[in-house]
């Protein structure tokens, strides 16, 4: 009788506030999980089963053990011969396992489905999964693209208070105030983390559809659904986060494909539920936060810390790098005209960065002298050579003025660089023609766009001196609008 | 002997390699030393005077003069700079012109502070940079307001800077160095509709402002730059900061640093299965791992909570966790200890109301205190336990 009703109760399925568990179990014969796993490297696996079996964590992440299987009786023990992977007995035995799997040489393939079909073969768990994505995420800074977002004070009076308004992130307090935000609307499962190589705490949301509690049926496809999936970065001590977007052509075109259900269930507005509840989840009474767009949009995230982040780079740029590296002067200490020590030795990073500064200077020379002798007259080459020898110098110097340190001693790669030039086309604009004046939209893409434009002036296709400002990423953004050679601020209409 | 050759060469050339390279270091430091000590010895007292009292004495003979000038321009720039030093030491905050290279800037002479600050250690941090420009703004257009001034105003707009993000340059930019005088608003709606030239960074102040007139006349207030003021307030939070980041640090040090990987890690009385507390220091750039050497205060973790400083986390090995605020006055303001069995209020009053630099003193104080006439067995007990974690 009682079996009956448990049943029953299964198959209501009532909203929750509650999140996702971090023990629900996704069947470890989901094809997903072997693409999931996939990304990471055979090391990288073994380090993140290696922490699975800490003493700490293993109540968490339950190895699949033989004590388990003689409960239920000999008919499984039968059946285990047929496994290609035995259960072992103790948590130490599997570590034991793992152990020789990091002695041997040999395919990341093994590691995969000894997880898989051995040692987790009723599920992994949502948290385990949340950490694979995070370890590949480690190992890949730039697999994602960020965008930076400000964190603004809402209605503070400037008189009060002085202070820099930079929101503590308390995790626990953060994540279940997140909840309370998003769980009327959908349950999600997060993860908090620390990032091991960047100075960053990066929450990873996984957003399901529906407030309900999730079926069984249902979980399999769409707990491992990456477009559900989304990353919050908090810097340290700065008024920034980064999230991650989705590739939003896909699930844009998704949505238009269900356009009859009620409540947009799509990636993309789930993602915006999220965003949206992570500056309320930050406030607190009287202090409340807004987001507000940075116009940065960037894969690495060290150009987005070096930026948006917490450190002196924020707002000087380009040619104001040197300030920014403090590359211009010493110390009020430092006994030496500050005219005779170079920048390198400023940010006394001087033996590395001067050997490949040379080395550099070594690789453009030659360049420039194989391209001549290849292609192209000899005679004019050779002048416009020995011109290029006499115009170096003032170069060097234009380059250094304009583009400062960045590029040699600091950089911020940008992989993208939306331009939209505002600039009436040469010639009488009267009013008329200023209706239909184009706007001319130029991207850069590449893995360092500054970087690019930096090199170009080094062999002397740009003009440094005459550059405008933002081609040297003084700016800071990754899209912005021009008018005469100067940002324009984005306009509302 | 029974090596082959070829692996002797190998070794050979490794171990040569080496060499050279330490010799190109011990060269390289060498050069730095003699360049510090003749610019040091340029800039001397002694040096500097006889070449000030040389000049002016012979100043009727103009070869003598000439030949000081021209025998020592070193020597002049190096007077040059150690005054400049001088003035960078003994004010904090310098200024000095910067001119903007980029052709399309408006205002291409900008003005530069400098703020040098000095650490614990007596070293100066990077100096922070702000970069001013000079707007000039006609009142005159009538357009806005009726009042009428007739004449250009030169206002100072924050260009770049390089304060860390603990410091709110922007809010404080709102306060001290306001944009909205006069009829600026009135005529920031025109210029948009023009389409001509619209100011580089339209605050959300002035959009505020559009959007709540009413509030734009208590800020309008006749408000005035203040750039004096403006820098005393960058300045003081800095240097605030900075004594609080010090502040952490001698208490950090004080405990005992350990660094994750370095030799006699085990030696301070954590075995290797006790493995779990160790931390990043935010106050310390990378990624290095650290923790607090073992101390009679019991104390397992000290540091900051963010790079600001302000908030201090404190764990203790009976799993007492502990934090306090650091006031800008350098007083322990707040503290809350909280144990297995609720608050402990006794450690809070401890920690509460002193300087930061003496808390340690304070806890080892009110250690004795307590324990003296609890448990009086308990304390040499304790001395041989850290005699045998020592040896």
């Amino acid at each position: 009788m009682s079996v009956v009703i448990m049943a029953r109760f299964k198959s209501i399925r009532a909203p929750t506030t509650a999140s996702l568990p971090n023990n629900l179990h996704i069947p470890s014969s989901n094809p997903s999980l072997i693409k999931t796993f996939g990304k990471l490297t055979r090391q990288a696996l073994l380090d993140l089963v290696f922490q699975w079996l800490e003493d700490s964590n293993v109540r968490q992440f339950p190895p699949y053990l033989q004590v388990d299987e003689d409960a239920e009786g000999d008919e499984d023990g039968n059946e285990e011969g047929l496994l290609p992977y035995p259960a072992e007995r103790t948590i130490n035995g599997v570590r034991n396992a793992y152990q020789e799997l990091q002695f041997r040489k040999g395919g990341k393939r093994e590691v995969i489905d000894r997880i898989l079909e051995g040692d987790w073969r009723h599920g992994i768990t949502l948290r385990q999964l949340a950490m694979v994505d995070l370890r590949y995420m480690d190992d890949h800074p730039a697999g994602l693209r960020w965008t930076a977002l400000e964190l603004s004070r809402i209605n503070s009076s400037p008189s009060n208070d002085l202070s820099a308004c930079i929101p503590r992130v308390h995790a626990s307090t953060f994540l279940s105030s997140l909840q309370q935000q998003i769980s009327p609307l959908v349950k999600a499962h997060y993860h908090l983390a620390r990032s091991t190589s960047l100075p960053l705490t990066v929450l990873r949301v996984f957003v399901a559809t529906s407030p309900y509690q999730l079926a069984p049926r249902q979980a399999v496809e769409s707990l491992t659904d990456s477009a559900r999936i989304i990353y919050v970065a908090f810097p340290d001590s700065c008024p920034f986060i980064y999230t991650s977007i989705a590739s939003s052509p896909t699930a844009s075109k998704a949505s238009r494909d269900t356009p009859n259900s009620p409540i947009a269930t799509d990636a993309r507005s789930l993602q915006r539920l999220v965003r949206d509840a992570i500056p309320k989840a930050l406030s607190l009474p009287h202090h409340r936060y807004t987001l507000k767009p940075t116009s940065l949009t960037a894969k690495s995230l060290e150009a987005l810390l070096a930026l948006r982040g917490p450190g002196r780079s924020n707002r000087a740029n380009g040619a104001f790098s040197i300030f920014a590296d403090a590359a211009l002067e010493g110390s009020p200490l430092d006994p030496r005209p500050s005219n005779t020590v170079s920048p390198d030795e400023h940010v006394r990073q001087s033996m590395s960065i001067l050997s490949k500064k040379s080395r550099d200077k070594e690789n453009t020379a030659t360049d420039e002298r194989g391209s001549s002798t290849k292609n192209g007259p000899p005679l004019k080459r050779s002048s416009t050579d020995t011109k290029a020898g006499g115009i170096s110098k003032r170069r060097t110097l234009a380059l250094q003025s304009r583009f400062g340190t960045s590029g040699t001693l600091s950089s911020a790669p940008l992989d993208r660089l939306d331009v939209r030039l505002l600039d009436a086309l040469p010639g009488g604009a009267t009013a008329t023609e200023q209706v239909q004046q184009p706007t001319i939209s130029l991207t850069f893409t590449g893995t360092d766009v500054i970087g690019g434009v930096h090199k170009l002036a080094e062999l002397g296709i740009i003009d440094a001196e005459k550059m405008p400002s933002w081609m040297t990423g003084e700016e800071g953004v990754s899209a912005l609008m021009v008018r005469k050679g100067k940002r324009v601020p984005r306009a509302d209409g | 002997m029974s090596t082959p050759p070829s692996v002797n060469l190998d070794e050979e050339a490794e171990s040569l390699d080496s060499e050279i390279s330490a010799i190109r270091a011990e060269l390289r430091t060498l050069q730095h030393r003699r360049r510090v000590l003749a610019s040091s010895l340029l800039s001397s007292r002694p040096l500097q005077r006889l070449a000030k009292s040389q000049s002016p004495s012979q100043t009727s003979t103009t070869t003598t003069t000439k030949s000081w000038t021209d025998l020592s321009p070193l020597l002049h720039s190096s007077s040059l700079h150690s005054n400049l030093n001088h003035h960078r030491i003994a004010f904090s905050t310098t200024a000095f012109p910067f001119t903007d290279p980029s052709p399309t800037a408006e205002a291409k002479n900008l003005l530069g502070l400098r703020i040098d600050i000095c650490a614990r250690d007596g070293t100066y941090t990077k100096p922070y940079y702000i970069l001013l420009r000079k707007v000039r703004r006609d009142t005159a257009d009538g357009k806005g307001k009726g009042k009428v001034k007739g004449e250009q105003q030169r206002l100072l707009y924050v260009h770049r800077h390089t304060i860390p993000a603990v410091v709110d340059v922007s809010a404080l930019e709102r306060v001290y160095l306001p944009r909205l005088t006069g009829a600026t608003t009135g005529k920031n709606t025109a210029q948009n509709g023009d389409g001509g030239e619209i100011e580089q960074d339209v605050d959300e102040e002035e959009e505020e402002a559009q959007l709540k007139p009413w509030k734009r006349k208590v800020l309008n207030g006749s408000r005035k730059q203040d750039l004096k003021a403006f820098v005393r307030e960058v300045r003081r939070q800095l240097v605030v900061w900075h004594l609080r980041c010090d502040a952490v640090r001698y208490l950090r040090e004080r405990l005992g640093v350990v660094r994750r990987g370095e030799q006699g890690a085990g030696g301070l009385g954590y075995g290797d299965e006790e493995d779990g507390v160790w931390e990043r220091d935010v106050l310390v750039e990378g990624n290095q791992e650290t923790r607090i050497a073992r101390n009679e205060l019991g104390i397992v973790s000290l540091g900051a909570t963010a790079l600001e400083a302000v908030y201090v986390r404190v764990e203790w090995e009976d799993g007492r966790v502990g934090r306090f605020k650091i006031s800008n006055a350098g007083l322990v303001e707040r503290a809350v200890v909280m144990g297995d069995s609720g608050r402990d209020k006794l450690m809070e009053g401890v920690m509460t109301g002193g300087r930061v630099e003496t808390l340690l003193d304070r806890l080892m104080n009110s250690r004795k205190y307590a324990s003296e006439p609890k448990h009086p067995a308990a304390s040499p007990s304790e001395v041989a336990s850290r005699t045998v974690s020592e040896v």
